[in-house]
């Protein structure tokens, strides 16, 4: 099994308790997919979500919304290389493969895709922000949005570092990935993770893929690939992400050519207390200092004002 | 709420036409729509079938269950650790793909609340004062603008929730953990002792209207300063970094528009020229508006790029706007033994507006530096101006 301890979220964070309930979670081998899009249809369809279109975001990519949303909550993200040539681009708006492997320069030994998905961080910051207590940790360490108390403040959205929860605009209330809870309480797997035809999303308990998704980047090392890496578990706790993701990724490339920050944490739990103590000193100090205003004495005053003074505190 | 035309270019890089609830068919398979989703068992309690028992299904791998060289046979953890760490130091890639976040949905509404909300923490604080100085009548007047400034910010927080009818969840749980949770329940407080201020004013109960006017300056404290902390505890670059200064900036902002407000108010109900209330909230507000011009500044300048955002579009008109109806305002404070004492009105009336444009291009750029996918990277890597 791992070195590194098994990370589970504070005990008195669980708002519902099962006996015998493990932390789950989701290891994406980005080194596996193939850009399918299956997760993607499997969660909108057991999720019952709207569509966002069927068109292709344009400009030669195949990436269909570029981006996690209250309809989305599975991301096949396309990171094509921007060196390929434009040209390559046919009528219909979509690239010509063949023609665009051939001429790019450098020559294209790659094209990477990595389905996105809500974290599920162990110091979740929409958990943190949610006023009304919408969001909540069930028994398997996820963080769920419960759709029949949250009242669409939006707080949880800035609050998210991977730009996760979003609004819809018609619905107006915040949505994102639930690791498909009603089908864990049941034993099933999220419909992304059975969906998925390689494999490349693997559904399990936490440490088990976390062992798993170790020894693939082992494996990875092994035979070469050096850039291989684990985001968001197997770090120690100083470097972890969010005190470590639930949902986590193996890339190849920096984490920012996915759209994941380099290094983040609940922003509620790094910055209120200090934010909140120099608000409310300022707020104290404000106070004092209108006080002071006020009672510093007045430039001296004539007769006639002394009296127009006294008759305005009669209200005359 | 935003409009849905606002909405859609987010959603839709391809226009807004595909957001369009018009043309999006929005119809769920069950129940209906805007209800949480419904699914209900055939027979209660009984078990899926075809699957195994406890993620037995989601175990079972082609690849990774046979000999299929996916995985080494050990884990080399401190190697994986190191691998890690190396793609997560030094200075970020130049090819980001965003987005790397999402920018806050709040609308015109909120901005304009920070303003309202703003307005009646300063005049807390200016009838706590006014009351301490003796200046009863004006303190009476006071909490009236604070009751009058408060009395607009409910219905604004509400307009703009997602589901407005839905508002009386905020005060479903005490969670001091999140500033909007603390933001709700201050509110809250302070409506209900505002109100209770001024009804006893209104039945002549002198020593209790003072005492609530004095618990509700305490409050007002927290009122006018929260909402620095609702903006700086989040990921945003802008905000998250400036987290040091905005509650001080929205505490100034909320004294001086405060004390114009309440100048005005007291002027109008014919507060005479040369009073001393009159001359102390002069100070007050001129020194406040002066005070947050120097944070803003200050703060801008140790931002660097982050800090930019500030600057650009619509934040950036609106930032200049303010710090110019300030500055204007200060200069006609000085020109007042020129100009006659009625140009002093305009100055307060200028410290408004300046106010005002502060909220709107705060939560602006709050919305450019979200966008920013540079900053928020170099936020991840901890590069790029202060923390």
């Amino acid at each position: 099994m791992s070195a590194v301890p098994s990370v589970r979220a504070p005990k008195r964070e669980r708002s519902i308790r099962r006996e015998g309930a493990e932390r789950v979670g989701f290891f994406t081998d980005t080194t596996v997919c193939i850009g399918c899009k299956a997760c993607e249809v499997a969660c909108k369809q057991w999720n019952d979500l709207t569509s966002d279109g069927g068109e292709l975001v344009g400009g030669g990519s195949y990436d269909h919304t570029r981006r996690l949303s209250a309809s989305t909550w599975r991301h096949v993200r396309f990171i094509e290389n921007p060196a390929l040539p434009t040209a390559a681009v046919a009528g219909d708006g979509l690239p010509d493969l063949v023609q665009m492997a051939e001429a790019a320069s450098p020559p294209l030994d790659s094209w990477l895709f990595m389905s996105d998905v809500c974290k599920h961080c162990t110091n979740a910051g929409c958990m943190d922000a949610c006023p009304t207590g919408a969001i909540i940790r069930t028994e398997f360490d996820t963080v769920v949005i419960q759709a029949d108390v949250c009242n669409g403040c939006g707080y949880c959205i800035p609050s998210c570092p991977f730009g996760v929860p979003d609004r819809d605009p018609e619905d107006g209330r915040a949505a994102k990935c639930t690791l498909c809870y009603d089908r864990l309480e049941d034993g099933l797997e999220p419909a992304c993770a059975k969906a998925c035809p390689t494999d490349s999303i693997v559904f399990g308990p936490y440490d088990e893929i976390v062992d798993l998704a170790q020894k693939r980047v082992t494996r990875l090392h092994e035979r070469g690939i050096e850039s291989a890496y684990l985001y968001g578990a197997g770090d120690p706790p100083e470097a972890s992400l969010a005190g470590g993701l639930g949902a986590f990724f193996l890339l190849t490339e920096p984490p920012e050519r996915y759209g994941l920050p380099a290094q983040a944490d609940s922003p509620i739990q790094e910055n209120v207390v200090p934010a909140t103590a120099a608000a409310v000193g300022a707020g104290l100090l404000a106070a004092i200092g209108v006080a002071a205003a006020f009672v510093v004495k007045p430039p001296r005053v004539g007769r006639r004002q002394r009296v127009r003074a006294k008759l305005w505190q009669e209200g005359r | 709420m935003p409009s849905p035309a606002d909405r859609a270019d987010i959603h839709s890089p391809t226009g807004p036409a595909e957001g369009d609830p018009e043309t999006r068919d929005t119809t769920p398979a069950l129940g209906t729509r805007g209800e949480p989703g419904r699914w209900q068992r055939a027979v209660e309690g009984a078990r899926v079938a075809l699957h195994k028992r406890a993620f037995g299904d989601g175990r079972w791998s082609f690849l990774y269950s046979y000999r299929s060289e996916y995985a080494a046979d050990r884990a080399d953890t401190e190697a994986v650790a190191a691998a890690a760490a190396r793609a997560r130091r030094g200075p970020p890639p130049e090819q980001i793909q965003g987005p790397m976040m999402n920018p806050a949905v709040w609308t015109w509404e909120v901005p304009l609340y920070f303003w309202f909300g703003g307005i009646a923490a300063g005049s807390s604080f200016v009838a706590l004062a006014c009351d301490l100085a003796g200046d009863h009548r004006s303190a009476r007047i006071a909490r009236r603008v604070a009751l009058g400034a408060l009395m607009p910010s409910p219905p604004l927080l509400i307009l703009d929730l997602g589901r407005p009818e839905r508002f009386v969840n905020m005060l479903r749980i005490f969670k001091p953990r999140s500033p909007m949770s603390m933001g709700a329940w201050c509110l809250s407080v302070f409506g209900g002792l505002s109100s209770a201020a001024v009804g006893a004013d209104l039945i002549g109960r002198k020593k209790e209207a003072r005492a609530l006017g004095g618990a509700n300056a305490v409050v007002g404290g927290y009122l006018g300063s929260y909402t620095g902390v609702l903006l700086a505890s989040t990921a945003v670059p802008l905000w998250a970094r400036s987290k040091m200064f905005l509650g001080p900036i929205f505490v100034t902002t909320a004294v001086a528009t405060g004390a114009a407000a309440t100048r005005l108010v007291l002027v109008a109900s014919g507060l005479p020229d040369g009073h001393r209330t009159r001359h102390a909230l002069g100070r007050v507000e001129a020194t406040a508006i002066a005070i947050e011009l120097g944070l803003s500044t200050w703060n801008e300048r140790r931002l660097g790029d982050t800090g930019d955002a500030l600057e650009r579009g619509r934040a950036g008109k609106l930032f200049h706007l303010a710090k110019w109806s300030v500055r204007a305002g200060l200069a006609l404070r000085v020109a007042r033994p020129k100009l006659g004492s009625k140009i002093h009105h305009v100055a307060s009336g200028l410290y408004l507006l300046g106010g005002l444009a502060f909220r709107y291009a705060w939560v602006a750029a709050g919305h450019n530096s979200a966008s920013d996918d540079a900053d928020v990277a170099r936020m991840g890597r901890h590069e790029g101006g202060e923390a």
